[in-house]
C-alpha cells in the first residue's frame, strides 16, 4: 500500500498500528515519569525501575486467572503494592546506602542488584505458579483479549491517553497548588535550604519514590492488555524508559511526559514507515528504535527536548 | 592422550578443577579490565557484555571465513547455510598443522583487540562527555541493542541460531580442554601483568586523579574527557580478546548466551566484592565468585526435589542480596584500595634505610 494512502485512507476505527503507536507512547509515558521523579529526588538512576512494571504485570495476571478480575480493576491494587514495594525499596536500601555517603555509582549497582533479586523472584514465582498450581502459561500469558470495546476500538487505545492526561494533570495541580507539591520542588531545587525552613525532605523522598513505583503498577495493569507478559517484560523496557527520561531531560516530569510518548509513537512510526520505504527487514528493529532515538537525542539534544529554547528557535526562524 | 577421570561425591573431580579454572581464568581477565574502568578511573561500564560479545562474533564472523579462504574451502557463496559443512573440513586442515591453529588464534586475537577498541570509541561518543550517570546508561542500551542486532542480523554469525567456529585447538585431541583451559589461563596472567603494571605506573595517579578530582585533573593539563576514552578503549580490546577466547573454548558463537546478567552484572559483582582499585582483591572476588557458583551448580540435584522451582532464581536471589550486603556492610571489598608505590618494595626500604626511616613513615607509602 502506498505511504499516502495508508496516511489519509479511511480510518475505520483506527489504522492497527496508529493504536500500537498511541498505546505505546502512553505506557512508556506513565513508565518514564516514574523514572524522572526519583531520579530528580533522589539523584538515583533506577536500573530496577523495569521490573517495577513486572510486578503489577504479574499482579494483574493472578487476579484475572484466580478470581477472574478484568485487569482494569486491578490498577488500584497495583498502584498501592508497586508503590509500596518502591518505598520500601528506598527506605530500606537506597537511603541506608546513601547515608553511608555511597557513591552515585555504588547506587546505581546496588538498583542494578536489586533488578537480579526481582528478576530471581519473578522466576519463582512463575514456576511455582505453573508447577504447583497448575497455571502453564505462567511464563507467556496473553490478556489482550479480555480488553473491552470502545466506540468499536480495544478500550486500552482510549483509556491510556486518558490515564496519561488525568496524571499529567493531577502531577501539574499538585506540584504548583498544594503545599505538598511545593515542598516537593523545593526538596529538588536545593534540598539543605529546603531541610532548614522545616520540610521533612526525608518524607518527600519516600512520597516520590511511592508515586514512582505507583505509575510503574499502572503501566503494568494496562501493560497487561497489550503485550503478552513474560517474567522479563518490565526490564526489557528499562532502556526504552531511559531513552523516553533523557529525550525529556531528567529534570522535568512534563519532560518525561512528552519524551515517553515521543519515543513510544516513534518506536511503531518508525518501524511501520521504515519496513513500507526500506523493506521488512526493518521491522525486526523494533525493539532496537529507543536505543537509536536515545543516541540521536544524546548526540543533538543532550539537557533533553525541555532544555531547548524553542521561542527562540521559532523567532530566529520567523526572522529568516 | 586421554583425561585421567578421578570421581569424589560422583563428581569428576579433574573435570570440575578444570572446568572451575577456565572460567576463572576468563572473569579474572574480565573483572581486571572492569576494575581498570571503574576501581582505577571511575567509569561505570554497564555494557561491559557488548565487548565481550563483539570479540565473540570476531570468532564467528572472521575466523571461521579467514580459515576457510586461507585453506582454500569452498564456502560455496554462502557461509552461513554451509557452515556446519565447511567446519570439519576447516578442522580437518587445523588438526594436521599446529602452527596454522596458532597463526589462526593469534590472527583472531588481533582481529578481536582492534574491534573491541574501536567499538570502545564508537559506542561511548555519544556520552562520554556527559556526566557518568549518563554514559551508564548509554552503555547498557548500547549492549542491549548490540544483542537484538546479532539476533537479528542474519549474514554476521547467523542470526539467533549462531555459527559453530573453527577449533584452533583441535590438534590436541582428547587435551582439548587442558590446552583451551592454558591459553585462558595465559592470557589472564598477562592480564593481571600488565594492570599491576599500570597500577604501579604513574599513570595510576593520572587515572584516579580523573576519578577522583576531575577538575583538579583538568587544572594540572590532563584531558580528561580522552583518559576516559583511551581506557575505556583498552579496557574494550582485552574484555573483546576475553569474548574471542571463551568462544573459541565452546566453539561455537550464540547471541542469546550475551545476557547483561552474566556478562555484565556479575564482573561488577566481583570487583565490588573484592575490592575495588585492587587489582589481587579482584583476583580473590574472582575465585570466591565462581567457587560459590560452581558450589551450587554442583549440588543443584540435592535441592531441586524439594522446592518447586529452577535453583538458578535461587542463585539470582544470592547474588544480588549479597551484593547488597557487601555494598551496605563492606563498602571497600575484601581487599580495600591500597596505595601502590612506583618502586619495588625492596628499592624503597633501602632508599629510606639511607635515610633512617621506617617505609611506614614514607609519605608515598602512606597516602592512598
Amino acid at each position: 500500500m502506498p505511504l499516502e494512502a495508508k496516511l489519509s485512507g479511511k480510518i475505520s476505527g483506527l489504522q492497527p498500528f496508529m493504536a500500537d503507536a498511541i498505546v505505546y507512547g502512553c505506557l512508556f509515558a506513565l513508565m518514564s515519569i516514574g523514572l524522572t521523579l526519583t531520579y530528580m529526588t533522589t539523584k538515583v538512576p533506577n536500573f530496577a525501575h523495569g521490573s517495577f512494571v513486572t510486578v503489577a504485570v504479574y499482579l494483574a495476571f493472578t487476579l484475572y486467572h484466580f478470581d477472574n478480575l478484568p485487569a482494569y480493576y486491578s490498577i488500584p491494587f497495583s498502584f498501592l503494592l508497586v508503590g509500596a514495594t518502591a518505598a520500601a525499596m528506598y527506605r530500606l536500601i537506597l537511603r541506608p546506602l546513601s547515608a553511608r555517603g555511597a557513591s552515585l555509582v555504588s547506587l546505581m549497582i546496588s538498583t542494578l542488584a536489586i533488578d537480579i533479586a526481582f528478576q530471581g523472584i519473578f522466576g519463582i514465582f512463575s514456576d511455582t505458579l505453573s508447577n504447583v498450581y497448575k497455571v502453564f502459561n505462567s511464563k507467556f500469558f496473553l490478556l489482550a483479549d479480555t480488553d473491552i470495546s470502545i466506540f468499536g476500538l480495544r478500550g486500552l487505545v482510549v483509556i491510556a491517553p486518558i490515564f496519561v492526561v488525568l496524571v499529567t494533570v493531577i502531577l501539574w495541580l499538585s506540584l504548583t497548588k498544594t503545599k505538598f507539591g511545593i515542598a516537593m520542588r523545593a526538596a529538588v531545587e536545593n534540598p539543605s535550604l529546603a531541610g532548614v525552613l522545616g520540610i521533612n525532605i526525608q518524607r518527600v523522598y519516600i512520597v516520590s519514590w511511592f508515586i514512582a513505583g505507583g505509575l510503574a503498577g499502572l503501566a503494568g495493569s494496562l501493560m497487561v492488555l497489550w503485550l503478552p507478559g513474560n517474567p522479563h517484560v518490565g526490564s526489557d523496557f528499562i532502556v526504552a524508559i531511559f531513552a523516553s527520561s533523557i529525550l525529556g531531560g531528567l529534570f522535568s516530569v512534563y519532560g518525561a511526559v512528552i519524551g515517553g510518548l515521543m519515543v513510544g509513537g516513534l518506536t511503531v512510526l518508525l518501524t511501520v514507515y521504515g519496513s513500507e520505504l526500506l523493506g521488512s527487514w526493518v521491522s525486526a528493529w523494533e525493539v532496537g528504535m529507543p536505543m537509536l532515538i536515545m543516541v540521536a537525542s544524546l548526540l543533538v539534544v543532550p539537557q533533553g527536548v525541555t532544555s531547548v529554547n524553542w521561542k527562540r528557535i521559532l523567532t530566529a526562524f520567523r526572522k529568516r | 592422550m586421554e583425561l585421567p577421570h578421578v570421581f569424589f561425591f560422583g563428581i569428576n573431580v579433574v573435570l570440575f578443577g578444570l572446568d572451575l579454572l577456565a572460567f576463572f581464568a576468563l572473569y579474572l581477565a574480565i573483572s581486571l579490565t572492569l576494575n581498570l574502568e571503574f576501581g582505577y578511573t571511575g567509569i561505570a561500564n554497564f555494557g561491559k557484555v557488548l565487548f565481550i560479545a563483539a570479540g565473540a562474533s570476531v570468532g564467528g564472523a572472521f575466523a571461521g571465513r579467514f580459515a576457510a579462504w586461507i585453506f582454500n574451502i569452498s564456502t560455496q557463496g554462502d557461509f552461513i547455510t554451509y557452515n556446519a559443512n565447511i567446519m570439519p573440513q576447516v578442522n580437518a586442515v587445523l588438526n594436521t598443522s599446529v602452527p596454522a591453529s596458532i597463526g589462526l588464534l593469534l590472527i583472531s586475537v588481533v582481529v578481536a583487540g582492534a574491534v573491541g577498541a574501536l567499538f570502545g570509541f564508537l559506542f561511548s561518543y555519544p556520552a562520554i562527555r556527559l556526566k557518568q550517570d549518563y554514559l551508564a546508561m548509554t552503555l547498557l542500551a548500547m549492549a542491549q541493542f548490540f544483542q537484538i542486532f546479532l539476533n537479528n542480523y542474519y549474514p554476521l554469525i547467523g542470526g539467533s541460531l549462531g555459527l559453530e567456529l573453527p577449533d584452533p585447538y583441535v590438534w590436541a585431541g582428547g587435551l582439548r580442554y587442558v590446552v583451551a583451559t592454558g591459553v585462558l589461563v595465559i592470557f589472564a596472567a598477562l592480564v593481571y601483568i600488565y594492570c599491576e603494571r599500570i597500577a604501579h605506573a604513574p599513570l595510576a595517579r593520572t587515572l584516579r586523579a580523573v576519578r577522583d578530582n576531575e577538575s583538579a585533573a583538568e587544572a594540572l593539563g590532563k584531558d580528561d574527557v580522552a583518559i576516559r576514552r583511551k581506557t575505556l578503549m583498552v579496557a574494550s580490546a582485552i574484555s573483546a580478546i576475553a569474548g574471542l577466547l571463551y568462544s573459541f573454548y565452546t566453539v561455537d558463537v550464540l547471541p542469546a548466551t550475551f545476557g547483561r546478567v552474566v556478562w555484565t552484572f556479575w564482573p561488577w559483582v566481583i570487583v565490588i566484592m573484592g575490592g575495588a582499585a585492587n587489582n589481587l582483591g579482584v583476583g580473590i572476588g574472582v575465585f570466591v565468585f565462581w567457587f560459590m557458583i560452581k558450589a551450587i551448580d554442583s549440588g543443584k540435584f540435592v535441592f531441586s526435589n524439594y522446592i518447586p522451582f529452577d535453583v538458578t532464581w535461587l542463585e539470582y536471589l544470592l547474588i544480588g542480596a549479597v551484593l547488597i550486603s557487601i555494598l551496605m556492610l563492606r563498602p571497600e571489598g575484601i581487599l580495600p584500595e591500597k596505595s601502590t608505590p612506583t618502586l619495588s618494595k625492596s628499592r624503597l626500604r633501602t632508599i629510606l634505610a639511607k635515610y633512617g626511616k621506617k617505609p611506614e613513615d614514607s609519605p608515598q607509602a602512606s597516602s592512598a
